[in-house]
């Protein structure tokens, strides 16, 4: 173990060391380096001199990898550009890209960084942001996107010699590493999935950094506070950083990450010969370059996002009404007066998620009071205007007494405009929730009680610490029913058909001044006797617009469930991935168009598969024999296969399980990252099991490997390159039903 | 470190009583054993307790008798789910089949106390608050079954807390913790599950523990006659449990998971294990622990079946091969061929919405023309000849008119794979016909409205054509995948003009339809919604000779397996709220409780009883810190673990809190309603660690002090049980229902979230004395118990107009509309579905075209809600503008409220008529206070 350790520490010639160490024969090497490259049929270098083959030998760590990253830009660019039609989630992410460039707020459920990249990439081709991106339809002749596929053909080849230098670190022997290598240059639906203008291309490749910024940090565990050991740790933190910025997807390699970490320091804590000093700095630096750091990325490109989309767009709605007059060429916010006076006239505004407008009109509850309906709803009209009144108590509102504002604590009514009845809940379950209580609109004017009567109770205003006035749009407030002691609430239950599904509005008895479904704001406010607001007066803090759109983005995530009745041929679910039961096509399937279908290469698939459970067979059976009592395996090896082989399955799994878990409706590119995990563990297995068999008996099976992974890459080119033509070509693809290369 | 090579075995009769005695004596029973013997146990075997425990453990049992029994007839009118476990008795006695969340076990047993007593299930527990006394229901001995099971829950304790070692005064304590607990007393007072569960939940865990107590001490006791019946009985207990709700699940995981770790340190005994005897402790694990619960469990739905021999409100939910099982719904044996001719009634395979059917009413909207739905009944509106498209030709080679005109046609022939046919509805002389214009109800652009249209003589045109396509992989022999057979086809009718497939899915249509399934024709629809097969078939041709055919016997395992999978749907179904529901983060707490009953200034509200309960939770809470301070220790390389004691307390509360922890949290994955009791079994196990915790600080742990002075333990043990005790009699009148006052009631009333109802009680105990005699006297109707919850509705029986009144309209119908060109669209300009992307974008038909299955549309109304916020004005449907003209307002008033239009300005406009506002605020004062049944016939747990 030490000697390993010792030879891990010298940096990045250690895979020499070891390797030379484990594989004493060069020769086989070199041969071994031949034989690949004769099968890819790229160079021509013979084995002649022995020193050449040395210093092949020798410099293998670079010559390798940029073969493969050669190979790699050739299978990911080569007739890029053959499909002029927006291919599949083009659509959606080549939009994305055009807001940036239009600079117009949007609302999606993915982070920002890889749309982002999506826009760059389309300011470096010249787009100006005017094509719509139509499913289908042809690019027009000003929009370059060769460069826009390019760009994200980039980070899908950079996946190459990272998955190399990844295996290298797991401590693969040389073959094997080739082998981890092959099967991701040779994955077709690594291929065709780089190809296109997605985010998919990105979200692989800073997961292979993560990974491989993290192998190598866990190499680097003896050379503990080094230079390179903090390069390394904050190289795993940007790249955490950036993945979670893609996609949430990330989280999971995040959490491979966090769970390693975990176990790193909980082993060090066993340590008790180590100073608390240094134990705490361990956690210490940990905590900044492993959470610190990412957040930090994470929060930026959301800084960005903000920064760019300065224009009002099509996302607004999903956004705090603070945060939507702050767009360029919005409604909200201009023109109403500042502070809420006896009198006004105002919408009022739910702050939780997708809070909509409080809203009344005049068809009543079925069931409950048999009252008005009181709803929330996102269409803006006259139904959602509310009036200030003082409460019954008080002197009835005089339109010409002097102005009077509504205070922090005031007792007022809420008058409906179009139909003159009071806010008003009762003892009565809510028609949905039925644990809160039912909010109706009742009486009139002169006919009511005091079930009318709200209390504001003002949660916080980000502007002014003077609680004395309510303010458009920057005031939260919360509502309180005077008898009942309950606060309005409308949460994410929309009512059935006979409250034309819109939101339900209750009356919660539970007092949580943190349930933002209880805060509510005014939007628009009208009121002719106070002067409009100066813009300026509206500002929205960052961090509350950075947690309102992730929330946002999660609780419209969830709601991605299918039609329940709709047949979607694109979907698959989870357990037909691994087993690679189903392809995906990517575009309509006329002669006309050129067909592109995802796929995968059906050797790194089952053959990866397969290896998740070898694995698991073989731990059961070391530790029954361990258990046993018989010593089968060296600390060294047991490092190597919790490090190389177990990992890489808890990746597999924490990719993989949520998908199981999701109501969501998922596609077969869900699964590619985890392929990835699983790529690593058959690595692992192969290396493991033929580590220590005859020569022979390696040449053997990793020729075969080597050649069956090749052969049917090539084999399944069409599906990447593009089908151009009759789909009935292709017919000899299609060797199950549920692979619909074909109509047939 | 001492090794004991000799494995002295602790003498049998001595054990529970020496170790308490002395430290010295304890030591000299710790030796450290070289198998698989754990360090520290000693033989608590409960069969060979002194005398005297057994004493104090009858005593204890008639003082959980008289708790449990005290005016156990009262209330006298049905409580909470006694209006389902109730009914179901009633349906168990009639064999009318139903569908219950729950395995049947307990609820055979409460049938067989009713059905003993002479109930004669001529009641129908509909309504919380309904009388037992006036109908004669034998409720007292009915409800002696839940008390029966309380009672024996108090001897089970005690002897589980012995068989963890506890001295008897610790287990007199945690007995009598169980027995004045006030929850557990409500439950096991009335008809309901829970107080079974428990026995068997606890039974289950008597037997495991002393299983566990066996095992550890080693291979001497291993196959031994204690070792095995405890074996066996805990695989009975765990079989009882899981038949009585599924929440026995978690006490097999938590069985199971123990056993993995027994199993484990077996294997680690490489001296006396030999692979060989491995093997056979594996064997001996894998029958009781498995095939024994596995096989309890199938036989109690055995009798289930056996006893629900008639048709009932659940056949709704059940496959129509299930139902052929039932008597009166078996079917006689049809013809299998299917030919041009054949009068047929045609089902719906996925959904049990029944036969397709039309009746001589129209659509109110659309077409207007006559409706095509489901219906789950067999009546002859459901009969349809299938026709070819061409008639056939006589011997002259002239076209036989008329929708007869098959039969004579010899031989028939059969409808192939790939034919079009028309639908001719026989009562209506009308034909199954599909357009381009929306469904009624679901409105989605993917979806055509299906109707009945023509008349008596009409050829039809092509809008009735409907191709038959044969799903092969479903159809059932080799013919049956090339032509339409009778129940053995499995197909799907593919309209030949628009290319969409008759469809039906769970959705109900409004009153106009009698609330019958709807029925459309869809494009992309997912394939079992879009497929049908054939029930009744004749043909004049097919004589009394024909192949017949019927369905298939699903058999007991079929039969079985549907079962679970129906009572597994419905319950992850019940996700609507209800009143008294709660979260499992407020039961530890006990946040708050169940409102069962409330009549006659009286009350019946679940809630624990919060000394036993809090402590409880506490004890559970003391041990996690400890088990987390301990494993850092471990880590840091403390040896505490070698030590026998702390390695005891580690493991054997350890055990205790892991089954809490397998009976509370997997609640937490939950989406469905959930109720305070569903935390009973996991109280009952954090009961249990509350005692060890007590007995190993009182009597165990050495130099603290107390093991020494066993005075001290004794007093706080009688001090603890005082304090409970008094606590019970402050809340006692909830759980009797017994007469309270409003000052008291008010008094005890510590959290907000108790939300019984002070204000029904009475001021003064002397108001009650009057009352309370005739049990009809002051029942006032408690607001709608039975929340209808839409996973449980089964599809109910509309009531059908009779058929002649059918055939006397048809006339009307022939002169009020004229048929219309082919693939004519009728109304294809009454309103237009928009479609946007997520950006609010309006998409282009084409667009959709292109989208279409690649990604899922939402509902119009989830997309309008999306996209109008935007800007407002977005929304100014243009297109629709020939039909519904623009509103005036600026920023376009919200189509569907339909609120006064103008206005706005100025004053609010006073409404006349609020009169109905104060006479509906009047009716509805605290009509909410009423108690629930937990919901539909389907009240379920795990």
């Amino acid at each position: 173990m030490a000697t390993m350790k010792g030879a891990v520490a010298s940096g990045a010639d250690y895979a020499e060391t070891a390797r030379r160490r484990n594989v004493p024969s060069t020769s086989l090497n070199g041969a071994l380096v031949d034989r690949v490259e004769l099968d890819e049929e790229k160079t021509q270098i013979k084995k002649k001199q022995q020193s050449l083959l040395e210093s092949l030998d020798e410099w293998e760590f670079i010559i390798a990898p940029l073969i493969f990253t050669i190979l790699a830009f050739f299978t990911r660019l080569y007739k890029i550009g053959l499909s002029p039609i927006v291919t599949w989630d083009e659509a959606h992410f080549g939009k994305f890209g055009s807001h940036y460039l239009k600079r117009e707020f949007y609302f999606d459920v993915h982070p920002p960084l890889g749309k982002m990249l999506v826009g760059l990439s389309g300011y470096l081709g010249g787009y100006n942001g005017s094509f719509e991106f139509k499913s289908g339809e042809k690019y027009p002749e000003e929009l370059n996107y060769t460069v826009m596929r390019a760009f994200n053909a980039f980070f899908g080849a950079v996946c190459i010699p990272m998955a190399y230098y990844t295996a290298r670190e797991m401590n693969f022997k040389r073959p094997a590493v080739w082998f981890v290598t092959l099967m991701v240059l040779c994955e077709n639906s690594y291929t065709t999935i780089s190809r296109f203008i997605l985010l998919d291309s990105m979200l692989l490749c800073f997961t292979f950094t993560t990974v491989l910024c993290w192998a190598r940090f866990h190499r680097l565990q003896n050379q503990s506070f080094s230079a390179e050991w903090f390069i390394w740790l904050a190289l795993t933190g940007i790249s955490i950083g950036c993945v979670t910025s893609v996609k949430w997807v990330g989280f999971f390699v995040t959490a491979l990450v966090g769970l390693y970490t975990a176990e790193d320091l909980w082993r060090k804590f066993s340590d008790y010969k180590m100073p608390k000093v240094e134990l705490a700095t361990h956690v210490v630096s940990r905590v900044l370059g492993l959470i610190i750091l990412p957040v930090l990325i994470y929060m930026l490109s959301f800084a960005l996002h903000f920064a760019i989309l300065e224009n009002s767009g099509p996302g607004d709605a999903q956004m705090s009404s603070l945060f939507q007059a702050n767009l360029r060429g919005t409604e909200v916010g201009k023109d109403s007066p500042l502070e809420i006076a006896y009198g006004s006239r105002a919408t009022i505004k739910n702050m939780g998620y997708g809070g909509g407008l409080l809203h009344s009109h005049i068809q009543t509850y079925p069931d409950g009071s048999g009252q008005q309906q009181i709803t929330c709803y996102h269409h803006k009209d006259a139904n959602n205007e509310w009036w200030f009144y003082p409460n019954r108590n008080q002197p009835e509102y005089d339109a010409e007494a002097p102005i009077k504002y509504v205070a922090d604590g005031d007792i007022i009514r809420f008058v409906h405009s179009q139909t003159g009845r009071n806010l008003h809940s009762h003892d009565v379950g809510a028609p949905i929730t039925k644990s809160m209580k039912e909010v109706s609109c009742y009486g009139n004017t002169t006919v009511g009680d005091e079930k009318d009567h709200w209390k504001i109770e003002v949660v916080k205003d980000v502007v002014s610490r003077d609680r004395s006035k309510i303010r458009t749009l920057t005031t939260a407030f919360r509502i309180k029913h005077q008898i009942l002691g309950c606060y309005l609430r409308a949460g994410n239950v929309n009512l059935p058909q006979w409250g034309f599904k819109q939101i339900e509005v209750t009356c919660d008895l539970a007092n949580n001044p943190k349930d933002v479904y209880t805060h509510w704001n005014v939007e628009a406010h009208w009121n002719d006797k106070l002067p409009g607001a100066d813009a300026g007066a509206y500002k929205s803090p960052f961090l509350q617009d950075f947690i309102h759109l992730n929330v946002a983005m999660m609780t419209s995530n969830n709601a991605l469930v299918p039609d329940p009745d709709k047949q979607d041929d694109l979907a698959s679910q989870w357990w037909q991935w691994p087993i690679l039961n189903v392809g995906l096509r990517m575009c309509g399937w006329d002669d006309s168009i050129v067909k592109y279908f995802l796929l995968g290469n059906p050797l790194v698939y089952w053959g990866s598969t397969a290896s998740l459970g070898v694995i698991a067979v073989m731990v059961a059976w070391y530790l029954v024999r361990w258990q046993r009592g018989y010593d089968d395996l060296k600390q060294a090896d047991i490092d190597q296969i919790e490090f190389a082989g177990i990992y890489p399955v808890i990746g597999w799994f924490l990719h993989y399980m949520p998908f199981v878990a999701m109501a969501r409706v998922t596609y077969v590119h869900h699964y590619y990252p985890a392929l990835y995990f699983a790529i690593l563990n058959f690595g692992f297995v192969v290396d493991w099991m033929l580590r220590g068999q005859k020569k022979k008996i390696q040449y053997a099976s990793y020729g075969v490997l080597y050649a069956t992974t090749i052969g049917l890459y090539i084999f399944f080119m069409p599906i990447s390159w593009g089908m151009v033509g009759n789909n009935r070509q292709y017919d000899y693809l299609k060797w199950f039903t549920n692979w619909r290369v074909t109509d047939a | 470190m001492r090794i004991s090579i000799n494995m002295a075995k602790p003498s049998k009769g001595a054990s529970p009583a020496l170790s308490h005695t002395s430290s010295s004596k304890a030591k000299a029973i710790v030796k450290k054993p070289n198998d698989y013997t754990s360090e520290g146990v000693v033989d608590n075997d409960v069969f060979l307790l002194p005398g005297t425990d057994y004493q104090i453990m009858g005593v204890l049992t008639l003082v959980a008798a008289v708790i449990r029994l005290f005016r156990i007839y009262q209330p006298s009118s049905v409580v909470f789910d006694e209006v389902h476990f109730g009914g179901f008795a009633s349906k168990y006695i009639k064999g009318k089949f139903f569908m219950d969340v729950h395995p049947p076990l307990a609820k055979l047993l409460l049938t067989l106390a009713g059905y003993l007593a002479g109930f004669d299930g001529n009641f129908d527990f509909k309504d919380i608050g309904k009388d037992y006394l006036e109908p004669k229901v034998p409720y007292v001995a009915m409800r002696m079954l839940p008390a029966t099971c309380g009672i024996m829950l108090a001897p089970v304790m005690f002897l589980t807390l012995k068989a963890l070692g506890c001295r008897t005064m610790t287990a007199t304590l945690g007995t009598s913790l169980i027995i004045f607990e006030n929850g557990l007393l409500t439950q096991a007072r009335l008809i309901l599950l829970d107080s079974p569960l428990m026995i068997a939940t606890a039974f289950t865990g008597l037997a495991f523990i002393s299983f566990s107590n066996q095992h550890e001490q080693g291979p001497s006791k291993a196959f031994d006659p204690s070792w095995w019946f405890w074996l066996a009985m805990t695989g009975l207990g765990l079989g009882a449990t899981v038949s009585i709700k599924w929440v026995g699940l978690f006490t097999i995981a938590w069985v199971g998971s123990v056993t993995l770790l027994q199993l484990w340190v077996l294997l680690g005994d490489v001296k006396t294990v030999t692979p060989r005897l491995f093997t056979k402790h594996l064997f001996a694990r894998a029958f009781c622990l498995i095939v024994v619960p596995v096989a309890f469990y199938m036989a109690m739905f055995g009798i289930h079946f056996a006893c629900l021999v008639n048709p009932g409100d659940g056949d709704g939910f059940m496959s129509s091969e299930f139902q052929a099982t039932l008597n009166s719904k078996s079917m006689q044996d049809v013809p299998v061929d299917v030919a041009f001719g054949s009068k047929v009634s045609i089902r719906h395979h996925n959904t049990q919405g029944g036969y397709l059917h039309s009746h001589n009413l129209m659509y109110p909207m659309g077409s207007k023309q006559q409706q095509i739905t489901l219906y789950p009944h067999k009546d002859e509106n459901n009969a349809w000849r299938l026709e070819n498209i061409t008639q056939p030709l006589d011997a002259n080679g002239q076209a036989i008119n008329g929708s007869l005109a098959w039969d004579t046609i010899s031989p028939p022939s059969y409808i192939m794979d790939g034919d079009t046919v028309k639908l001719y509805h026989t009562s209506t002389n009308r034909r199954l016909h599909s357009h381009d214009v929306r469904p009624p109800v679901t409105e989605a652009d993917w979806q055509n409205e299906v109707s009945a249209y023509g008349y008596d003589g009409f050829e039809g045109d092509a809008n009735d054509y409907f191709r038959v396509e044969i799903v092969k992989k479903m159809s059932d022999g080799e013919d049956a995948k090339d032509r339409v057979r009778t129940i053995q086809t499995k197909f799907k009718l593919v309209h030949v003009m628009t290319g969409c497939v008759l469809f039906s899915h769970k959705v109900k249509l409004p009153e106009w339809a009698s609330e019958q399934q709807e029925v459309t024709c869809a494009k992309g629809g997912t394939l079992p919604n879009s497929i049908w097969y054939i029930e009744q078939n004749e043909h004049p041709q097919l004589g009394a000779n024909a192949e017949k055919v019927n369905y298939r016997n699903p058999g007991f395992l079929g039969k079985f397996w549907e079962l679970q999978q129906v009572m597994w749907r419905t319950n992850a179904g019940l996700v609507e709220s209800h009143a008294w529901d709660s979260r499992p983060p407020s039961w530890p707490i006990l946040a708050r409780g169940i409102n069962f009953w409330g009549k006659d200034h009286r009350q019946i509200y679940l809630i624990g009883n919060p000394v036993v309960w809090w402590s409880s939770t506490l004890a559970v809470a003391i041990f996690v810190i400890f088990k987390g301070f301990a494993v850092l220790r471990w880590q840091r390389g403390f040896k505490d673990y070698e030590n026998p004691v702390f390695k005891r307390f580690d493991y054997e509360i350890g055990t205790s809190v892991l089954g809490w922890a397998f009976h509370y949290f997997p609640f937490y994955l939950m989406q469905r309603q959930l109720f305070l009791h569903h935390y009973f079994p996991a109280l009952y196990f954090a009961v249990i660690s509350l005692c060890q915790l007590y007995d190993h600080v009182t009597a165990r742990i050495p130099g603290i002090g107390l093991r020494e002075r066993p005075i001290i333990g004794r007093v706080g043990a009688v001090v603890f049980l005082a304090i409970s005790v008094f606590a019970f009699t402050l809340y006692a009148p909830l759980a009797y229902g017994n007469p309270w006052t409003q000052s008291a009631c008010n008094k005890v009333k510590i959290l907000n979230g108790w939300d019984w109802d002070c204000n029904t009680f009475h001021t003064e105990y002397s108001q009650y004395s009057t009352k309370s005699i005739d049990p009809n006297q002051n029942v006032y109707k408690t607001s709608s118990p039975l929340l209808p919850s839409n996973a449980a509705a089964p599809p109910q029986a509309p009531a059908q107009k009779p058929l002649a009144e059918h055939i006397s309209e048809v006339s009307a119908a022939v002169v009020s509309e004229k048929p219309l060109a082919p693939g004519h669209s009728i109304v294809s300009r009454e309103e237009k579905v928009e479609y946007r992307d997520q950006d609010g974008n309006l998409l282009e038909p084409e667009q959709v075209m292109s989208l279409e299955g690649k990604v899922s549309f939402k509902t119009r109304y989830e997309t309008r809600t999306r996209l109008v916020d935007a800007q407002g004005n977005e929304i100014a449907q243009p297109e629709d503008a020939g039909v519904a003209p623009p509103h005036p307002d600026v920023e376009g008033a919200d189509p569907e409220t339909l609120g006064v239009k103008d206005g706005g300005k100025g004053e609010p406009v006073v409404q006349k008529d609020v009169k109905a506002d104060q006479s509906k605020e009047e009716k509805i004062g605290g009509a909410d206070k009423e108690a629930k049944p937990a919901s539909e016939g389907n009240e379920a747990t795990a």
